[in-house]
């Protein structure tokens, strides 16, 4: 599993950087630090429901292991859960 | 690599200064009886535009502050609160830390300490509602730790009062690329949605691509918003006012009575796929998802996959990310336009960064020079006066004079900023000391060139600040004294023969000429029995080291002031001036060139050489006979001109060009003033013309030379240096006699 710490402020200036190096969310299992997030603009929330999507479609497991407030903040007013920024293919809750 | 971050957060600053120059104007508005709500309104999208843009740029302490003063505010939007004179003087208070705040921010410098106290005063001004507020503000940032979205919180809270029926908007929001560039967030719009009402917020996912197709920049995310409160549909669109132009909203009002949305809620969360009652108006998908976020209880894991396959049947309009694609580049074209925008008049305007016009300046600079060569050469050539080529060279020089003109204005700027920070030292320095002040500006529109403009914020501050201090009474005086209670200063600009005046006067009890006299005979500045008229004496207060002030207040008495003023004010090319007339006020007046790239001159020669003296300092000119020259000590003159006598000083000899001569009998001599009214007669050997001259710096290769302001290019190419007459003076000998070694001999 590869680990990935993401950067202070996701935003405008750094999703560009960002999607090169999640490029790999479809290749092998992904575990994001996402601890020491301060700002998680719309533009980060699109970039990993991407990944997400990306490592869904692959088949690999793709986590966020470590949250900041700031980024547990802007999901819940964003309206998104945890779950879907993630695929943990070993945990998968049944469907109903 | 330039950030494109950094370069929209300094755009973000400079709308700041506009944001805050339009939140001064309303306030001064409202301070002078306009309490419409118009002007409040300007007053509370000033505050508010800059928490927004603060927000985006994670600037917290910036958006903390403007958010408790924003509050303060809505209040009196509603009419909730009453604008007493003590709410505007806070509202000024709170804006001028809002500048503190805006400029901590910038330079990442510590905010400024009286914030807090000056926050809690406003809010006292709410009384408990403003302690309800904070605590609003307060669950807002705490219900981040907690899983769910604040929704259920929101619900337990608001609903208990017993008015049952608020409205209900379902809000589509679909941002543009465009929004990202100029500097916007959705989640800062998101969460000011949530400061007005309760929100049910739900991000449309259905359109983002997978990660190699994904433009990153490009947005491909919408969300709807169920909102519910007491909230109109304005006011939500008010949240989006800056940003209408890059998304697209839908708004749609959903009837109060039919349903009651909200105590369907807490069910939706124990049960999210069961609902019935909003499917009618709510597509059942949408629905079905909306309660998926803000379930306490995880949702199933492939929930987004739910959303990418079904969304597209739920919304009307979800287009697919071409399609947004295409409709952001339009936009995107001009990312900036979009938030220029707020309380900005709508006149055309194009920031420009100023190196370019200073470039611009000095091209022009070397087009007047190079005109004035071209001109010297047609008349070598001797051409005749009505030649085509000589026609076309006036025609050339109108043109070229316009365009210097025209370059010149760009640099001008109103003085209204500058006014506009005196205003705020009016307020601090006259509550520092418990006077009463209100402070007139008059000509605010005036135009001045920029660098005069930054120069002049000390030495008007220095002046504005003794005006107060010294120049009124304290209240009780001017009760006695007959004068309302508040005093007044006036501050004032207006062009007056090609030169800006500022003025700064009061309506206190003028100078007391007989203090400054004993003041100045105790400091030694001037002998006890000297004679001086009225004027000299008020002139005595410019002389370093002096001050009246008995006791050294907070703000001024510690004997540096009008003469740091006035060496400001000459340092920009400028004259100071005092009239002041017993108990009715003091006026201490600035006279300032309109633009340091160019000056009108005389062109002379002196030994052979070329120079300028500037025509600002000449009062006349003359030429000597013997009778004039009178002899003062061994080796000076006096020239004697209608009954005053004045100091004569040979050009030649204090610049080095040659000896003092002989006689100067025949010679021309320019009368020149200095600001304090001191006379001084400078010899030239003759006056060749006048002219406009472009000032060509000489301060960075050589320093300061004494006497020497600067240099110019002449129209045959030749250097010739721009004398600083009264600088010169002030190190000249003043030698003007020749030592007749055939006497000696």
């Amino acid at each position: 599993m590869t680990a990935l710490a993401l950067p202070d402020r996701i935003d405008l200036a750094t999703v560009r950087p960002l999607q090169a190096s999640l490029q790999c969310v479809a290749t092998e299992d992904v575990a994001l630090d996402a601890s020491s997030v301060t700002h998680f603009g719309a533009l980060g929330l699109q970039l990993l429901l991407s990944a997400a999507k990306t490592a869904r479609n692959a088949g690999h497991r793709f986590e966020i292991a470590e949250r900041s407030e700031a980024f547990d903040s802007a999901l819940t007013r964003f309206g998104v859960s945890l779950e879907d920024l993630q695929h943990l293919p070993d945990a998968e809750a049944p469907c109903h | 690599m330039s950030d494109p971050m950094a370069e929209i957060k300094a755009s973000f600053f400079i709308e700041c200064e506009e944001l805050l120059e339009s939140l001064q104007d309303a306030l001064s508005d409202l301070d002078e009886g306009a309490d419409d709500g118009e002007t409040i309104n300007v007053v509370f999208r000033a505050v508010h535009s800059i928490k927004g843009g603060a927000g985006a740029f994670g600037l917290d302490a910036l958006v903390a502050f403007a958010h408790r003063f924003e509050t303060v505010l809505d209040e009196l939007r509603a009419g909730r609160l009453d604008l007493t004179p003590e709410a505007v003087k806070l509202f000024f208070q709170a804006a001028d830390l809002l500048a503190d705040e805006i400029h901590a921010a910038r330079e990442g410098s510590r905010e400024p300490e009286a914030a807090e106290e000056c926050l809690q005063a406003l809010e006292a001004l709410l009384g408990d509602r403003g302690a309800a507020h904070r605590a609003d503000a307060e669950d807002e940032t705490e219900a981040a730790d907690f899983q769910p979205m604040g929704l259920a919180l929101d619900l337990d809270f608001d609903f208990t009062p017993e008015d049952a029926s608020p409205a209900s908007f379902t809000l589509q929001f679909r941002p543009d690329g465009a929004l990202y560039a100029s500097g916007n967030e959705p989640l800062q719009l998101l969460r000011a949605l949530a400061e007005i009402a309760e929100v049910s917020i739900m991000t449309d996912a259905s359109a983002v691509p997978p990660l190699d197709a994904l433009d990153p920049e490009e947005n491909h995310l919408s969300w709807t918003v169920q909102i519910t409160g007491d909230v109109t549909e304005d006011e939500i669109r008010e949240v989006f006012e800056f940003v209408e132009d890059v998304c697209q909203i839908d708004i749609s009002s959903m009837p109060k009575s039919s349903e009651t949305p909200l105590p369907e809620q807490p069910e939706l969360e124990s049960e999210p796929s069961g609902d019935t009652d909003e499917d009618e108006k709510f597509e059942p998908d949408a629905e079905a998802n909306g309660p998926g976020p803000v379930d306490p209880a995880p949702p199933p894991t492939n929930e987004i996959a739910e959303i990418a396959t079904e969304a597209p049947a739920r919304t009307p309009d979800p287009g697919p990310a071409e399609q947004q694609a295409e409709a952001a580049k339009p936009s995107a074209a001009q990312p900036a336009a979009s938030n220029t925008a707020p309380a900005a008049e709508p006149g055309a305007t194009v920031r420009v960064d100023i190196e370019r016009i200073d470039r611009l300046v000095n091209l022009v600079g070397e087009l007047v020079i190079n005109q004035a060569m071209l001109a010297q050469s047609v008349t070598e050539a001797g051409l005749p006066p009505n030649s085509a080529v000589n026609t076309g060279l006036e025609a050339f020089m109108m043109l070229t004079r316009d365009i210097q003109d025209s370059v010149m204005m760009i640099r001008a700027q109103p003085v209204k900023p500058l006014f506009q920070r005196m205003a705020r030292i009016v307020r601090e320095a006259s509550s520092a000391i418990g006077k009463d002040v209100r402070l007139k500006t008059e000509g605010e529109t005036t135009e001045v060139d920029k660098t005069v403009i930054e120069r002049l914020a000390d030495p008007l501050t220095h002046m504005i600040r003794n005006a107060v201090d010294h120049g009124l009474e304290t209240p009780d005086m001017r009760e006695a004294a007959g004068k309302p209670r508040e005093g007044v200063v006036i501050l004032s600009a207006h062009h007056r023969s090609g030169r800006v005046v500022i003025e700064v006067s009061d309506d206190g009890g003028g100078i007391d000429r007989k203090k400054v006299f004993e003041k100045a005979i105790e400091k030694g500045l001037v002998a006890s029995d000297a004679q001086l008229s009225d004027s000299e004496i008020d002139n005595l207060l410019f002389l370093p080291g002096f001050s009246t002030a008995d006791l050294v207040s907070a703000l001024s008495g510690r004997g540096v002031g009008m003469d740091v003023v006035k060496s400001s004010i000459q340092s920009l090319g400028g004259r100071i001036s005092i009239t002041s007339e017993p108990g009715k006020g003091s006026c201490f007046s600035i006279s300032l060139p309109l633009t340091l790239a160019v000056l009108d001159g005389m062109v002379v020669n002196v030994a052979g050489e070329t120079l300028v003296v500037p025509l600002s300092s000449i009062l006349e000119t003359a030429t000597l006979t013997s009778e004039d020259i009178r002899a003062l000590g061994p080796s000076t003159n006096v020239i004697h001109l209608r009954g005053a006598f004045v100091p004569l000083f040979d050009l030649g000899a204090e610049l080095g060009y040659r000896g003092p001569k002989r006689s100067y009998s025949g010679d021309v001599v320019l009368l020149t003033a200095q600001e304090d009214g001191a006379r001084s007669a400078l010899v030239v050997d003759s006056i060749l013309e006048q002219r406009q001259v472009v000032i060509k710096g000489l301060q960075q290769s050589y320093g300061h030379i004494p006497g020497v302001a600067a240099a110019t290019i002449l129209g045959d190419g030749q250097i010739a240096l721009i004398l600083d007459p009264a600088d010169l003076v002030q190190t000249a000998s003043g030698n003007t006699r020749a030592i007749d070694i055939s006497l000696a001999g």
